[in-house]
């Protein structure tokens, strides 16, 4: 798989991230070396083994319906750049 | 009506709704889950999606995925995974939605609706579990959205129709169906005013024996109205851009409430793509057999069997049937009522009287002012002769204002109704003795002074004499 400049771009705006034109270059160089890296595990042979989700051989956690309210509002907008009445302040985005 | 508009054309209609799990606690984090808390009251750091927190899933939640699929008469899988939906959003912290795509907890089943055609077979297709978004206010500030992430988390089950609906009535009838079904599960609350249980809809239509048209997506139809006004604004958009000869673009729509039109949200272009991919931080969800086995047996009498058996065993008719048990909670009252009484009195003043009232009032039956108990005991002195249906009402809208029981209230008023023959003779032959004329004119055929009479004795009675016994007294008497 290698990763184009339209790809990245699309990526880009999906996240809701501008690139600009001379910062393309060089990620998508970066993204397809990283790419590469992890094309490696198509060399292991996989046809003899059942297709998993996961390699443990573990169950889900699950736990009880049980309510804990633990962090406070004011923990929880700790590290918020804006706040206001207890809301995230957040630049305009409407759907 | 709407049949008319678009006759010759086909309506086609699927319908994902979006159930919230009747949880106290969230899909995969501890917060509590209650409706109208401060802003960003009820947001663990889970929710806020702080990094290196990890989901834990609500075994509750799964259960009420399980039941509700059993509800559904669907096929429960064994083994499940959870996915990433990735997308950019403010309210969505993670920047990916935990939710179930190509194996969700339960697969493909059925509800049956009522139509004009009579019983029809609606297919699910599929049921998961997902988590909600927090809420966007984009109406406090010119440059700025509001977010609260109270809603973050919670858990959802989407449930997803096949497109077997062909009008805005069946679709109503539907999501109708589908939220009583998990009311009477207890797996959801159904309360749509607060956004537990809302539908976005898929329309398209064709003319009969062509292939499928284009689809429109409606989202986030939160009232039975709205859903129906949705579905009838926008088959008529789409047939009136093809009889234009234009075509209909794929796309989601939003359906203004105020003007009752829908408009674009985002093309297909535009769409999203969620890259979904299995969510590293949970394992595949399995259930074993014993599990499902626990939840099945406690599964409770359904709609669909409760109205069969309302049929059987009180003679209800189907309508009435329809009525009563399509809210858990009418279905009880009911059957509270009923026991032991005359079903038919009681239908009657269960949907009649009663709802009125509750209509009047605004109130659903949970909050009605007057218990079965006391319904009960209205119904007895009916049943009895006591008072007349005239009187009864008079006795519930009263018992209504005060409180009191139906008893009390008909000895305070001495609404008693007399149903002694021999004192309701007596005043009938007041009546006839006091007027002799019309007595001999009645008997030379002018039968409409029957009612005259009638009313003469009712009137003497103060409107307490059982009329049906006067009625036979006086028909007695003039024949003799």
């Amino acid at each position: 798989m290698e990763f184009d400049k339209k790809s990245l771009l699309k990526l880009g705006k999906l996240a809701r991230i501008s690139i600009s034109d001379d910062k393309l270059n060089n990620l998508s160089q970066d993204l397809n070396s990283i790419l590469e890296f992890v094309d490696q595990l198509k060399e292991i042979r996989t046809d003899q083994v059942d297709p998993t989700s996961n390699s443990l051989n573990q169950k889900l956690e699950v736990r009880d319906d049980k309510v804990e309210n633990k962090n406070s509002t004011e923990d929880v907008l700790e590290n918020a750049p804006e706040k206001e009445m207890n809301f995230f302040v957040v630049p305009k985005v409407i759907e | 009506m709407v049949a008319q508009m678009i006759e010759s054309w086909n309506l086609v209609i699927g319908i994902e709704i979006h159930a919230q799990v009747n949880s106290k606690s969230k899909l995969f984090s501890p917060s509590p889950t209650d409706f109208g808390s401060k802003p960003n009251s009820q947001v663990s750091l889970i929710d806020a999606a702080m990094p290196g927190m990890l989901p834990v899933i609500n075994k509750f939640c799964i259960e009420q995925a399980v039941k509700s699929g059993i509800g559904l008469n669907a096929k429960i899988n064994k083994k499940s995974i959870f996915d990433r939906k990735n997308y950019f959003y403010q309210d969505l912290p993670q920047g990916y939605q935990i939710s179930q795509f190509k194996d969700p907890i339960v697969g493909e089943g059925f509800v049956e609706i009522e139509t004009e055609n009579g019983q029809k077979k609606i297919g699910v297709e599929r049921l998961h579990l997902e988590q909600d978004a927090g809420k966007s206010l984009h109406d406090q500030d010119p440059n700025f959205t509001f977010v609260d992430l109270n809603r973050s988390g919670i858990a959802l089950m989407e449930i997803v129709s096949k497109p077997d609906m062909s009008s805005p009535e069946e679709a109503v009838e539907y999501v109708r169906k589908v939220r009583s079904i998990l009311r009477y599960l207890g797996t959801c609350d159904g309360n749509m005013e607060q956004g537990s249980l809302r539908a976005d809809v898929n329309v398209s239509v064709n003319k009969p024996g062509n292939e499928l048209g284009t689809r429109c997506e409606i989202k986030n139809l939160n009232s039975f109205k709205f859903i129906h006004a949705a579905i009838v604004y926008e088959a008529k958009r789409q047939i009136k851009l093809i009889e234009q000869g234009e075509s209909v673009n794929q796309e989601t729509r939003l359906f203004n409430t105020q003007s009752g039109e829908t408009r674009s949200m985002r093309s297909k272009e535009d769409a999203h793509d969620y890259r979904y991919f299995p969510d590293p931080d949970l394992l595949p969800l399995t259930l074993d057999d014993d599990w499902i086995k626990v939840l099945q047996d406690s599964i409770p009498e359904l709609p669909d069997q409760i109205k069969k058996r309302f049929i059987n065993e009180y003679s209800l008719s189907s309508y009435d049937a329809n009525i009563i048990v399509s809210d858990k909670a009418t279905s009880e009252y009911f059957e509270d009522v009923v026991k032991n009484r005359n079903p038919k009195l009681v239908t009657t003043w269960v949907t009649g009287e009663l709802f009125s009232i509750l209509n009047k009032k605004n109130l659903i039956i949970e909050d009605s002012p007057i218990t079965s108990k006391q319904l009960g005991e209205l119904v007895d002195n009916i049943e009895n002769g006591k008072i007349s249906n005239r009187q009864a009402k008079e006795v519930l809208e009263e018992m209504c204002e005060s409180g009191k029981g139906a008893l009390e209230i008909i000895d305070e008023k001495g609404l008693s109704q007399i149903s002694d023959e021999n004192e309701i003779e007596s005043l009938v032959d007041i009546v006839l003795n006091s007027n002799p004329e019309n007595v001999k004119k009645y008997k030379n055929g002018k039968d409409k002074l029957f009612g005259f009479f009638v009313g003469e004795a009712m009137k003497l009675s103060k409107g307490k004499a059982n009329p049906k016994i006067v009625n036979d007294l006086i028909k007695k008497k003039l024949s003799q």
